[in-house]
């Protein structure tokens, strides 16, 4: 077995083995297992018995309006002949609350009664019930045929696409959606996993560093050699935790409504081309190794572990700026702040996979931005292997700078 | 000859951590090198180890550049202690070992032997951060020899020790020796470079002071360091060739400037009057350090 080989089974079962994967793992599924399955974790705290969840509709428009009401997991309506004891009733609970329905001057009137005031979601709710069955009472009063009503209700348009320059997708919206919510998820994955492994990377080396195993390692080990297989150690932890998480997700919503869910997300994934998750999937790897490479060579600039939140700060900064630019970019894919930060090898891993299932471009940029993520991982690790060789013996204090700083004057 | 470094140079920008170092380590030796904290010595053990490469001069072993020899030959406990806390003793033991390009089985042999030997028996399924600041250095100084390296490189070895585990280690680097391996260590504490050594370097500021035999370091002083016990009192007599005198709990140490004059000292002093004591020495490893490094004069 090669040095390489075994320093990094080392740290490979190490960590996997350790509290803090452990419990980032479960804490993940825990999280995971919440999302999919909250619909049903809320009716468990729902009681559906209560009367509470009982919207009451008073209708005095004479039109057959309580139809047009629809009930949900959480309210059901239910029409009254009359508000006399309305107050009462709300007060001990018999309602949630109530709707009374009037003509004015041929548009539906609703007035709402609560005993207390109503949540912003439920009234959002009841707005929208209302708003529907408004338009519905509005198209009732024109007497129109069945026919005529269908084809009103009807309106959601046939929409397809054909841009003429043909270098670009020319994607439906739905498209989009699909490749919005892809890039969304691969970007969360970027995010989490750099956050969590940047941290254990940086501090693995100092604490390494700072109990001096390192110099006992370094004699029998070339300094590149444990920089490698700390990067690539790291990698398939980050990779193994990443399977298991997405096993976890298959699993869990293969099994949510009988498959349901399942389907629905397939449909939502077979929209997106190959090309595509060849694209998110490269950036993904070549985002990660990008900070581990980081982390690695600041964890060999401290002299101790207490010191790596301070060397890690300047990565962390850039990767949640990198975030907040993806979330920005939700709304709006198209500005140039995001075309920016979507070339920046540190941010593009999380933006360009946006841009890509968000916008029509073609594939040139993806490619352009990929090819400078993949030069700057290699130059930085080649650049990182020469320079750990110096820093990994140097202790310093200072910030990262001045450490940097140091290992130059005190190796050249 | 096992190691030779010649006219051994490290310079940084600004700074000469060790100016023109030779010295040559005998196979099968225990070889001192001291000086002061900050005097290069563990600027010279990175440069023997490759972990630094040198301005200037040639480190060989059996006369081969030190970087083109195999890494597993050599064995290094750094000054600062440290191994992985989260592993347990034996699989440090075994990780190190594997590390250095042995086998598991080969391993096995060794580890227990080191492990019964140290008295670490009870702690060897304990996980190192357990384990006290001693039970933790005898662990990482059997790691750092496990694979029967060639060349062993121990950094103030017995810092930290109590007298009993001082012993222990002492004993094992006696073993070692005996088995075949050469050793240079450093060590702040001179009684144990005296009692293990027979050739040292002295280093001061980057600078070897001295290289050679320990006996030809102390013959340079002379026996100069001369004890009497005697009911007289020296301090009135007019004794020949004495730089000073000091009565300590009874007993007259007197420097000489040579040892010749002991024998006109002796007649004063035994004239007429009787004497339980008078012991003519050279001086100790450590009055010649601090002579030599600390600019004292004894």
């Amino acid at each position: 077995m090669s040095k390489f080989t075994l320093l990094l089974k080392q740290l490979y079962k190490q960590k996997l083995k350790s509290k803090a994967f452990l419990l980032s793992t479960g804490f993940y599924l825990v999280l995971i297992s919440g999302f999919i399955f909250w619909s049903d974790i809320k009716a468990l705290f729902n009681d559906s018995d209560s009367a509470a969840d009982v919207v009451a509709v008073y209708n005095q428009t004479g039109a057959n309006i309580e139809e047009y009401f629809t009930d949900t997991t959480d309210m059901e309506f239910k029409e009254i002949n009359s508000l006399d004891k309305i107050e009462g009733a709300l007060e001990d609970g018999d309602y949630l609350a109530a709707i009374e329905l009037s003509d004015v001057e041929g548009k539906l009137a609703a007035q709402f009664y609560s005993y207390e005031p109503l949540k912003f979601s439920l009234q959002q709710d009841l707005t929208t019930q209302v708003e529907t069955a408004g338009q519905l009472y509005a198209i009732s009063q024109m007497n129109l045929s069945a026919e005529q009503t269908k084809l009103l209700m009807d309106t959601t348009p046939i929409i397809s696409m054909k841009a003429f320059n043909n270098e670009e997708s020319g994607k439906t919206a739905d498209e989009k959606m699909a490749g919005m919510l892809g890039s969304y998820a691969a970007g969360i994955i970027i995010y989490i996993i750099v956050i969590s492994f940047l941290s254990i990377i940086t501090t693995d080396v100092a604490s390494e560093k700072g109990s001096r195993a390192l110099e006992m390692l370094l004699v029998s080990v070339k300094p590149e050699t444990h920089f490698k297989s700390k990067v690539f150690g790291t990698f398939l932890v980050a990779i193994t935790q990443l399977v298991v998480l997405i096993g976890a997700v298959l699993l869990l919503t293969s099994l949510k409504d009988g498959g349901e869910l399942w389907s629905k997300i397939t449909d939502y994934l077979n929209e997106l081309s190959a090309s595509y998750y060849i694209f998110v999937v490269a950036f993904l790897i070549l985002s990660i190794l990008l900070y581990l490479i980081i982390g690695a060579l600041f964890g060999s600039l401290v002299s101790k572990v207490e010191e790596s939140s301070q060397v890690m700060m300047p990565a962390m900064i850039v990767i949640i700026a990198a975030f907040y630019v993806m979330i920005a970019g939700m709304n709006n894919p198209d500005t140039i702040l995001i075309k920016i930060f979507s070339y920046i090898p540190f941010t593009s891993g999380m933006v360009m996979p946006m841009r890509m299932g968000g916008t029509d471009i073609s594939i040139v940029p993806p490619l352009i931005s990929l090819a400078v993520l993949a030069v700057t991982v290699a130059a930085l690790y080649y650049i990182s292997i020469t320079f750990y060789k110096r820093s990994v013996l140097t202790y310093s204090t200072g910030g990262v700078i001045q450490k940097i700083k140091t290992v130059l004057k005190v190796t050249t | 000859m096992s190691l030779k470094l010649e006219h051994v140079t490290k310079k940084y920008r600004d700074f000469t951590a060790v100016q023109d170092l030779n010295f040559e380590i005998e196979k099968g030796e225990i070889f001192g090198l001291i000086g002061q904290n900050g005097a290069g010595k563990t600027t010279t053990f990175r440069m023997i180890l490759d972990l630094q490469e040198t301005t200037e001069g040639t480190i060989t072993w059996e006369g081969k550049p030190i970087n083109s020899v195999n890494r597993d030959i050599l064995g290094y406990l750094p000054e600062e202690r440290g191994i992985f806390p989260q592993m347990k003793v034996d699989e440090q033991l075994y990780f190190f070992g594997e590390l250095r390009g042995m086998k598991r089985d080969e391993l096995k042999k060794e580890v227990d032997f080191w492990i019964n030997r140290f008295d670490l028996e009870e702690k060897r399924k304990d996980k190192a951060e357990t384990l006290s600041k001693g039970n933790q250095q005898k662990v990482q100084l059997i790691a750092s020899f496990i694979h029967k390296p060639k060349f062993l490189i121990l950094d103030e070895p017995f810092s930290g020790l109590d007298p009993v585990n001082k012993d222990l280690l002492k004993n094992a680097i006696l073993l070692l020796r005996d088995q075949g391996m050469t050793i240079l260590f450093s060590s702040h504490q001179m009684e144990n470079v005296e009692e293990l050594c027979d050739h040292l370097c002295l280093l001061k500021r980057g600078v070897s002071l001295f290289s050679g035999s320990l006996l030809d370091l102390k013959k340079q002083y002379g026996k100069t360091k001369l004890t009497i016990r005697t009911e007289m009192p020296l301090e009135e007599a007019n004794l020949p060739g004495v730089k000073e005198i000091k009565n300590i709990k009874g007993e007259y140490l007197l420097t000489l400037e040579d040892e010749s004059f002991a024998k006109g000292i002796f007649d004063v002093v035994s004239n007429g009057a009787y004497i339980e004591k008078f012991s003519l020495d050279y001086l100790s490893l450590d009055e010649i350090f601090k002579d030599q490094v600390g600019g004292v004069h004894v």
